[in-house]
């Protein structure tokens, strides 16, 4: 079977190895670049997607009326009309009210937490929920109620609250085993009380929820209210900067929580930083190619009388560079395999020392990646054998 | 297979060489087996003809056909696998790789199609008197030394034609003898065809026809 190794002794392959070396270099260093690149924006993604109100492309808000010394007596809830108009703005997608309990309610450990505290509930539209177990729902009768609260909630229990109180911290598995007692008083001092527990933690909702189910009848039970106006609104809207949306709730006195959108611009920044990253990395790679393609071109170059020869001796010309192109794939090979087990690592330290095995991210590299390098060795392939038949083809 | 000529004229002859010649301008068939010796003086686009016939150059009218099949259509692949197996060559100017010793050069041919074991060269190189070369680089070899080494070559493939252009300039008569000898019967045993175009006659080439280029 012919194959290179007959042929390599009429190439003349050994000037100029300088400029090949380079070429490998630098294909490795840009395929680092962007694999590393592509793997951070994918880390990014990961460590800051919990935390993010965005979910499926879409940021929640959430609104008041702002108050102001001048208004501080009033109402601020938002009315029917308000409700409609925000609606009509082509900024915002959905709107949800959070309805609040308009009767009294205090929580206490019982037997398992030495605690007391007046306590309050808000609901929200489940389709608003950023988490929603299948255990958060609630029909008369139910004697345990289910609450999701804020993650921010969460840690200042933990890190302020239990400790001020040698009260026990916990971690979000064991929350859910914790119940405690909701009482709910009424007209004449009339008290229920209900088990509670939390089922699930937001970081899209700054509060307290329940099943809205539960708050509407315990309204309507203990405050003999139906429905009422809300005082705090979520909205949905496809980018919380939008300077749309910020000048119309501007000119309303709304008042938005910028902290969530402050955190959405920080991510956006570092995966911009990232791109631009990845985008160097792509500009290394084609630089890399084509300085190899110039090597390539010198060889032949230099190899003409030879390959000349061949042809003329009856070697075909589709097998010369086939074969021609054959001999640079272990280098393709091994440059970008290199260049993927470096990210690996890369990667796999980043998760390990510095997230310090952060539960977000796995250890291992993204498929993605793994994609991409195939995609890139295939691609350097491909290129490489049509340069070596253009070539080829013109002596 | 069959060599087919059909009125074929250089584009760069003068006419006077037209009118006195055999093979210009007329129809022409060279047949397997036959052994065909084309005496062509200097000038006479012997070499052209050759090169016209391997199909290295084109710039000649008429139709070349190998078969029924016009060689003008032919792609550098189609070329590639007549050489491969079918037709082989002396080019007059050798065609050596001369950075490359003459065992290189001898099995870089026979290696793409071989007809002959490898042992085989060193028979022939034997028979001709260079075994002591093969494994000194070509450039080092005289050109009576190359000449045989050419003819070597061009015996280490299957053929149905084998183009000789001047094969002996460089040869005494012992070595000529003796690389005619090899040639008819490497030729015999493929029962292929001999095309020999030369300056004159050689004598001890027993051909069948003899054409005036």
């Amino acid at each position: 079977m012919l194959s290179y190794k007959n042929i390599a002794p009429f190439l003349n392959t050994h000037q100029n190895k300088a400029s090949r070396w380079l070429s490998y270099i630098g294909l490795g260093i840009g395929v680092l670049l962007l694999l590393c690149s592509v793997q951070m924006y994918i880390n990014i993604n990961e460590l800051l997607k919990t935390k993010s109100p965005k979910k499926n492309g879409f940021d929640f808000i959430a609104v008041t009326k702002t108050v102001t010394d001048e208004n501080m007596v009033g109402d601020h809830s938002f009315s029917a009309s308000d409700l409609a108009e925000l609606k009509q703005q082509k900024a915002i997608e959905d709107i949800s009210p959070l309805i609040g309990n308009k009767f009294i309610m205090k929580a206490n450990g019982g037997t398992m937490l030495p605690f007391e505290t007046d306590f309050f509930a808000e609901a929200i539209d489940n389709n608003f929920l950023d988490t929603l177990p299948p255990s958060f729902k609630w029909s008369p009768g139910d004697p345990t109620v289910p609450i999701i609260i804020s993650s921010d909630y969460f840690e200042i229990y933990n890190t302020l609250f239990a400790p001020s109180r040698d009260l026990p911290q916990f971690s979000e598995k064991t929350m859910s085993s914790i119940f405690i007692q909701l009482d709910c008083w009424g007209a004449n001092s009339v008290k229920d009380s209900y088990r509670a527990n939390i089922v699930a933690l937001s970081d899209r909702i700054n509060t307290v929820l329940v099943p809205k189910e539960f708050l509407q009848w315990a309204n309507k039970k203990y405050a003999n209210v139906d429905a009422f106006n809300p005082s705090r609104i979520y909205i949905k809207t496809k980018d919380a900067n939008n300077p749309e949306l910020l000048n119309f709730l501007q000119q309303k006195n709304y008042h938005v929580n910028k902290d969530k959108t402050k955190f959405g611009r920080i991510k956006q920044i570092l995966q911009a930083i990232v791109s631009g990253l990845a985008g160097f990395g792509v500009l290394v790679i084609l630089l890399a190619m084509v300085l190899f393609s110039f090597y390539l071109q010198l060889m032949i170059a230099k190899s003409k009388e030879n390959l000349q020869l061949l042809l003329t001796l009856g070697y075909s010309p589709k097998w010369l560079s086939k074969t021609v192109a054959k001999k640079w794939i272990p280098v393709y090979i091994i440059v970008i395999l290199s260049a993927v087990a470096v990210t690996a690592l890369l990667h796999f330290g980043f998760q390990h020392f510095v997230m310090k095995d952060k539960e977000e991210l796995s250890p291992f590299i993204n498929w993605i990646v793994i994609v991409i390098a195939m995609a890139l060795l295939f691609l350097s392939i491909a290129v490489n054998y049509r340069l070596v038949k253009k070539l080829l083809n013109k002596l | 297979m069959q060599i087919s000529l059909q009125q074929i004229v250089p584009t760069f002859i003068e006419e006077e060489k037209i009118s006195q010649s055999q093979i210009w301008n007329s129809n022409v068939v060279f047949n397997i087996g036959e052994k065909i010796q084309i005496i062509a003086p200097s000038g006479s686009g012997k070499t052209s003809l050759i090169h016209f016939l391997y199909g290295l150059r084109k710039d000649f009218n008429g139709t070349i056909q190998y078969d029924n099949n016009s060689i003008k259509n032919f792609d550098a692949e189609a070329f590639a696998i007549y050489r491969q197996q079918y037709i082989s060559i002396v080019f007059q100017d050798l065609r050596l790789f001369t950075e490359q010793t003459v065992l290189q050069n001898l099995d870089i041919k026979r290696q793409l199609n071989p007809y002959h074991a490898e042992g085989k060269i060193e028979a022939m190189a034997k028979r001709l008197g260079i075994e002591n070369k093969l494994n000194k680089l070509c450039s080092t070899c005289s050109y009576g030394e190359q000449q045989r080494i050419a003819i070597i070559r061009a015996l280490q493939q299957p053929f149905n034609f084998l183009l000789l252009d001047e094969p002996f300039s460089h040869l005494d008569e012992s070595n000529r003898k003796k690389a005619m000898e090899l040639m008819e019967e490497e030729s015999a045993v493929r029962n292929a065809s001999i095309i020999l175009a030369d300056l004159k006659a050689i004598e001890y080439f027993k051909a069948d026809r003899t054409l005036d280029l």
